[in-house]
């Protein structure tokens, strides 16, 4: 889900080797380098709102600018990072790499850098988040010498199936996730008006250590939803949110509502977020996905935030690629993580949404969370 | 000046130049360094990739990603023609229509590269616009400066918070996370909470997982924004009773800050103020340490719509006007002590620098 970007990313993302070891990323590194044969080195971009690669594969968030890893196939990366050299024994701490120096003039370093480097390809990762001047400063300065392939989708498909110590990760979030909710509707039971039930929330999952959280929230009734812009003084019922919590590196996300009364509406959802769940198998493609929200919603219509795009695949990034699109070719992976969603809205234009997080197992979805329901 | 006023301006240097239109394109990514022009044309603050059409008749279109937020940038932006998109470069396509002629891109070198690319493909003949969206917008709007105000109290009240809640054994992360939960309590959309702390700080750097100690300065940057508008505070806290070497140098520091809102006059050139600040420093020994890598600046403009006027730097020969906004901060390492914080946004006037705070930095100490 699309949310506010905050201008600086302030929560927790040290290094910690107990919870992901130096081991991890040399499994997940040599991974990398068995699916790209050919490749000498890697270069990895990362800015603040794009860096799930590079946190897979250095633990660094670039929190303020950003960063570039440079991985050759043998021997020790360099992490280059926004700043000056003053900004480096700051950065040291949320990374296992030891060799940092600040990011000045990328392209050359680069291209340097892979000069020096046994004959092979270079993959660039990352690439089309770089800002447009520096990716063509790059192909300019890396083009002319090496083959340079972009190795996202490879490295995706190293990231989409989740290891174990990340299953961990991203059961402690929808842990801290399940006590954000809580908080909100207990807030909202209370007669909390919108801003404090959100504030209360997000508060509750900061205190747990959460690295990052982030709401959207409706004020007429789940019809469409909204960033916090000012507050907002009022209560609403049915209050509907949805709330995203980064712990320890990895994203989960809820949609939640809170109502006092009958919700007709919210059970016609449950009841579609109930099918979605219960058809969740490996190989189950999105136009499946399609046909059985479709014959879900009856004669309601499907909610925008819901019609379209049904999920995603998640951990360090919050949209992690594939999307559940209606018309897609992706399909559900054995051993991925996905964030699902429903959406309706009844006749008088009023909406409601639920999600899941669900682990994809031989014989299912494993629910990880659920509002309301966490194994 | 109102928004209407500045547009017009916008489309007056759109009409004395060769171009049909200026698109505007801004990625959602909001940084305090990045200036966006699609605010700037539209005041919509986006949630993703999001662009502005500005033709020569005065007329905007702005395309929203994703296309669910439609709905609010129509409130925010009433007589704009909103299109809704899931993909910017579709939606741009199709508020361009198939003859758009001569086009002005501004935003093009800080957009991802694959939003670039393609924007480069659609319009192969495009031309770099940013000065014509950019240096009306040099100076700020009424609405803007009074949003500045709010963000500065919102600011004032982060560094009372701050005061009350850092503590020996509370890690930068917690105290940084705390600031900026805070300053959303008071109406702050998002805040640039730049926070460290240590006995003797190189840099101001974001916060990370060291807990603080009896002792340890702490350095750091409060920049709430209010509306989509930010103002930034600088300060410096003593966890602890702060030496006398520290207030003797702390004080040359506030010295220097005031030296250059003396200096920040209509008329001056943004340099001025920066020699302004060096000079105090210079003069008592710290030439050297008035040059990268200790310091860069002493100032910046203020977004997240315009980062105009600019840096406060040697090399920055704006004229200073009214109604610009913007920070001076000394932030000065001095080696006896490491880094030091202070700063104050600025409003021009037509009598010199308007110093937004209701309270100036000084030394604060904690008691621990």
């Amino acid at each position: 889900m699309q949310t506010m970007h905050p201008t600086l990313l302030v929560g927790p993302a040290d290094w910690n080797p107990r919870r992901m070891p130096r081991e991890e990323f040399d499994e997940r590194l040599a991974a990398l380098w068995r699916d790209c044969p050919n490749a000498a080195g890697a270069v990895v971009y990362g800015n603040s709102s794009n860096h799930a690669a590079l946190a897979y594969l250095t633990n660094f968030t670039p929190k303020l600018e950003a960063a570039l890893a440079l991985i050759p196939r043998r021997g020790e990366a360099q992490l280059l990072i926004g700043g000056g050299v003053n900004m480096v024994a700051a950065a040291k701490p949320l990374t296992f790499v030891e060799n940092l120096a600040p990011l000045r003039d990328a392209a050359k370093t680069a291209a340097a850098w892979a000069r020096a480097l046994p004959a092979g390809d270079i993959i660039l990762i990352g690439g089309d988040a770089m800002p447009f001047g520096m990716r063509r400063a790059f192909d300019q300065a890396l083009g002319t010498d090496r083959n340079v392939e972009a190795a996202d989708a490879a490295l995706l498909a190293c990231m989409r199936i989740k290891r174990p110590r990340e299953l961990r990760a991203l059961s402690e979030t929808c842990a801290t996730l399940d006590a954000a909710v809580k908080a909100l509707r207990d807030a909202s039971r209370d007669g909390k008006n919108v801003t404090d039930c959100i504030l209360l929330a997000e508060h509750v999952a900061l205190q747990r250590g959460a690295q990052d959280v982030r709401s959207l929230f409706s004020l007429d009734g789940g019809r469409t939803l909204r960033p916090f812009d000012l507050p907002i003084a009022r209560q609403c019922n049915p209050l509907q949110v949805y709330l995203a919590v980064r712990h320890n590196g990895y994203w989960v996300d809820g949609f939640v509502r809170v109502v006092t009364t009958d919700d007709a509406l919210q059970e016609k959802v449950g009841g579609v977020l109930d099918a979605i769940v219960a058809s969740v198998t490996p190989k189950l493609s999105c136009r499946d996905l399609a046909r059985i929200v479709d014959a879900g919603r009856a004669r309601l219509r499907l909610h925008p935030l819901a019609d379209d795009v049904f999920g995603s695949s998640i951990g360090l990034s919050l949209d992690e690629p594939p999307m559940l699109r209606r018309d897609g070719d992706a399909t559900f992976a054995l051993g991925a993580v996905y964030s699902l969603r429903a959406g309706l809205r009844d006749e008088t234009g009023a909406g409601a949404l639920s999600s899941a997080i669900v682990a994809v197992s031989a014989s299912g979805a494993d629910v990880l969370w659920r509002d309301g329901v966490r194994s | 000046m109102t928004f209407e006023q500045r547009l017009a301006e916008i489309r007056e240097r759109l009409n004395g130049s060769s171009l049909d239109c200026v698109v505007a394109v801004h990625d959602g990514a909001h940084f305090i360094e990045k200036p966006d022009p699609v605010k700037v044309l539209t005041g919509f603050k986006a949630l993703g990739p999001a662009a502005a059409v500005l033709d020569r008749g005065g007329a905007v279109s702005l395309v929203v990603t994703p296309r669910w937020d439609a709905e609010r940038a129509c409130e925010t932006c009433p007589g704009v023609k909103v299109i809704p998109a899931n993909d910017v470069v579709a939606g741009l396509e199709s508020a361009l229509g198939p003859s758009a002629g001569e086009i002005g891109i501004a935003g093009l070198a800080a957009a991802p590269y694959c939003i670039g690319k393609r924007l480069t493909e659609l319009s192969p003949r495009a031309r770099p616009a940013d000065a014509i969206v950019f240096e009306p917008a040099r100076r700020k709007i009424d609405t803007e400066i009074a949003d500045a105000r709010e963000a500065t109290r919102i600011a004032e009240l982060g560094f009372q918070r701050l005061l009350q809640l850092a503590r020996p054994g509370m890690t930068e992360d917690e105290l940084a996370g705390e600031l900026r939960w805070h300053s959303k309590s008071l109406g702050a959309e998002d805040n640039f909470v730049l926070l460290c702390a240590g006995p003797h700080n190189k840099a101001v750097a974001p916060s990370n997982g060291r807990p603080m100690q009896k002792g340890d300065i702490i350095v750091c940057e409060l920049t709430p924004s209010y509306r989509g508008q930010l103002a930034q505070i600088c300060r410096t806290i003593v966890l602890g009773k702060a030496p006398a070497l520290l207030r003797e140098k702390y004080e040359l520091v506030v010295t220097a800050m005031q030296a250059g809102f003396a200096a920040a006059k209509p008329g001056a050139v943004m340099a001025d103020v920066c020699s302004a600040i060096d000079a105090v420093l210079e003069a008592q020994g710290y030439g050297e340490f008035c040059h990268p890598p200790h310091i860069r600046r002493r100032g910046h403009g203020l977004g997240f719509g315009s980062i105009g006027p600019g840096d406060v730097a040697l090399d920055n020969m704006i004229v200073l006007e009214p109604d610009m906004l913007f920070m001076i901060h000394p932030n000065q390492y001095l080696p006896e002590t490491g880094y030091l914080l202070c700063g104050e946004p600025v409003a021009m006037t037509a009598q010199g620098a308007e110093v937004l705070t209701r309270q100036q930095a000084a030394l604060a100490e904690i008691a621990v």
